[in-house]
């Protein structure tokens, strides 16, 4: 069930998406920790970020709307809380890092350097829920490079980048944080959307529009999975409206090396166990030896 | 402001688990208000009054997040939500009948909080407010606490949990809003009269956000402790997701994991984040 994410070895290919899995902490009733290919922090930026007004959700058909805008109580207590919790479970730790700037971004990754137990980091490019950075580094090829650039220089953990669907052309960026030495790259963030409640006129999120995640972009996030997996040769991580093991092997399919399950986690808090039990069943039945022979097996 | 002396609360809460669960019965009690009963064994071994639990009412893709509701009451291996039909969810579940299974996560949230030594209990409930006030009703009644109850509603057929209260409480007042039982007009004037003429040691207190402002401000006035059950849009229900967050003098807490209940002196009240009035 191992695949290999740039020089980490992973369990097995079922990873939490960022901000839908806390650190785990607040799973650790429903999953063995230990049974994931990795955990996938929350977002941490260097000082406590208040995040958005509420209503910060809104129900969507297939999907939920959110404009959380990356609550977290800075990289310090961070490391004071999340980190050492997860010091004793045994799991890799891929810590998703947000800013408002390019030394934001690598103010943070400076600071966890500092600390063990943690595997990699995944830079988030891609929020459309802050008004500074976030993904208006993501839309740009000049922009994403620089963030990219500036972290490879300040680590030599794992480096993966997070990319937005919501573009015109996510293989230029893709293309792009990958010549800046990016060891992998995961796909996608939310879609921007909105919702409108028509008995108030009012939109549905304070910050009028959000993001749109679970089971109704998992099309857009094949989609562009297959896209930017055929056009780069590091591994990729493929999320976006996975609910089942069946979702999961769709990804691998088209190209993805790991998938990260979101959206499905609020659902049933349950279900990553269910998708790694069932991406081993999916094998054992069809007498596929290794999970990676998965990846990209899609039949023209 | 008095606070709590000594041991705060006597019950000890379990770990939320996924069960699933069976409708043993579905009974409509008033337009758009309905009892739903559910063979919950887990959850009702361990509910304690004031928590809720995350109902995954529909497994079709049509909507797919999970409903929260308060445990109002528990008999053996059953729990009793009290809903109101609101939106897609709420309808599906009134359509749900007996046998049919569905699963919930919980008991979730931190409930209502008793001090030992509490003598004097005023429970304020507006509306759907009653939902998470029957279990702590029927427990306080159970020590030996002496209750007063306040429920107000928009007109007698929607006065809910009536019996219940009268069961376990030795005053219940009701207000409704067209005067066609109790008093006319706003619970809040009921509460304001019986927090000046008796002396509680504590107010509980749920319904409309605004209604639970107004009973605190009341409470602090007379210089009573007072807690408050607060909703919030939930995703997860577990902590994960921060789509709950309440505005308190600690910071920013979750309703569903630090709340839903407060202590209302904690809570920064913000008009602007309170949810739709039902
Ligand atoms: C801790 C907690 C305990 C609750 N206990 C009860 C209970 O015992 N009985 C009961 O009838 N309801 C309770 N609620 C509210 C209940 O969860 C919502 O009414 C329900 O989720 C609405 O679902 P829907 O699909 O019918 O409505 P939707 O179509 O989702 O929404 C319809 C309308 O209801 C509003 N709404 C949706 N969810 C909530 C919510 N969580 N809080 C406030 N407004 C909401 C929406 O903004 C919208 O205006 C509780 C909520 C919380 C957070
Ligand atoms: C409530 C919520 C919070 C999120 N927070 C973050 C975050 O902090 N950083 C990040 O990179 N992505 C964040 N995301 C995006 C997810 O990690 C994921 O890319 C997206 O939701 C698509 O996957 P899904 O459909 O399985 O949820 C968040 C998504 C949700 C729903
Ligand atoms: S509902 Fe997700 S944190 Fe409270």
């Amino acid at each position: 069930m191992t695949v290999k994410l740039g020089g980490l070895e992973l369990r097995n290919p079922v990873l939490t998406a960022s901000g839908t899995f806390a650190s785990g902490r607040e799973f650790a009733d429903f999953v063995e920790l230990e049974r994931l290919g990795a955990v996938v922090t929350k977002g941490v930026s260097l000082d406590p970020w208040d995040g958005n007004a509420s209503p910060r959700v809104a129900e969507t058909a297939s999907g939920m709307l959110n404009s959380i805008g990356l609550q977290n109580p800075g990289v310090d207590a961070f490391c004071e809380n999340d980190l050492a919790w997860l010091a004793d479970v045994d799991v890799p730790v891929i810590v998703n890092v947000s800013g408002h700037s390019v030394a934001g971004y690598v103010g943070v990754i400076e600071r966890l350097e500092r600390e063990t137990g943690v595997a990699g980091y995944e830079v988030n490019i891609s929020c459309p829920n802050v008004d500074a950075g976030g993904m208006a580094f993501g839309t740009e090829c000049s922009a994403a490079a620089e963030v990219t650039r500036a972290c490879r220089v300040a680590t030599t953990r794992l480096l993966v980048v997070k990319l937005t669907p919501n573009v015109t052309d996510i293989v230029q960026i893709a293309r792009a944080v990958e010549a800046e030495g990016a060891d992998a790259l995961s796909l996608i963030n939310t879609v921007l959307g909105m919702a409108v409640d028509v008995e108030t006129f009012r939109p549905k999120l304070s910050r009028v529009v959000g993001g749109i995640s679970g089971p109704a972009i998992k099309p857009i996030a094949l989609r562009m999975v297959w896209q930017v997996s055929n056009a780069v040769s590091v591994p990729v991580i493929g999320m976006g409206g996975i609910m089942s093991a069946d979702d999961a092997v769709e990804f691998m399919l088209v190209g993805a090396t790991a998938v990260a399950v979101g959206t499905a986690n609020f659902i049933d808090p349950t279900v990553t166990m269910r998708i790694v039990d069932g991406l081993a069943e999916f094998c054992h039945a069809r007498g596929i030896e290794r999970v990676s022979d998965l990846t990209g097996a899609m039949k023209a | 402001m008095r606070r709590c002396m000594g041991e705060e609360s006597v019950w000890r809460p379990v770990n939320p688990a996924l069960e699933r669960i069976s409708v043993v019965a579905n009974e409509r009690l008033a337009e758009g208000v309905g009892l739903v009963t559910l063979h919950a064994p887990r959850a009702a071994a361990g509910v304690l009054p004031g928590q809720f639990v995350h109902v995954r009412i529909s497994r079709g893709t049509d909507f797919i997040l999970r409903r929260p509701f308060s445990v109002h009451r528990v008999s053996g291996e059953r729990i009793e939500i009290l809903y109101q039909v609101l939106g897609v969810g709420t309808r599906a579940l009134a359509e749900k009948v007996a046998g049919e299974e569905m699963d919930l996560v919980g008991p979730l949230g931190s409930g209502w909080r008793v001090c030992e030594g509490t003598a004097r209990a005023l429970l304020v409930a507006g509306g759907l407010g009653v939902a998470p006030l029957g279990m702590l009703a029927e427990e306080l009644a159970g020590r030996g606490v002496a209750i007063t109850v306040a429920i107000g509603a928009p007109r007698e057929e929607r006065v809910l949990a009536r019996n219940l209260f009268e069961r376990v409480a030795r005053r219940v007042e009701i207000a409704t809003d067209d005067g066609s039982c109790g008093l006319r007009g706003p619970v809040t004037g009921v509460c304001e009269r019986l927090l000046s003429d008796g002396s509680f040691d504590i107010v509980y207190t749920c319904g409309p956000e605004l209604m639970q402002r107004k009973v605190a401000t009341r409470a602090a006035a007379v210089d009573i402790p007072c807690q408050v059950s607060l909703e919030r849009l939930m995703a997860c229900g577990i902590g994960a997701c921060l789509s709950c967050v309440v505005r308190t003098v600690d910071g920013m807490k979750r309703a569903c994991v630090d709340g839903p209940v407060f202590d209302a002196q904690q809570v920064l009240w913000d008009p602007t984040e309170t949810p739709p009035e039902h």
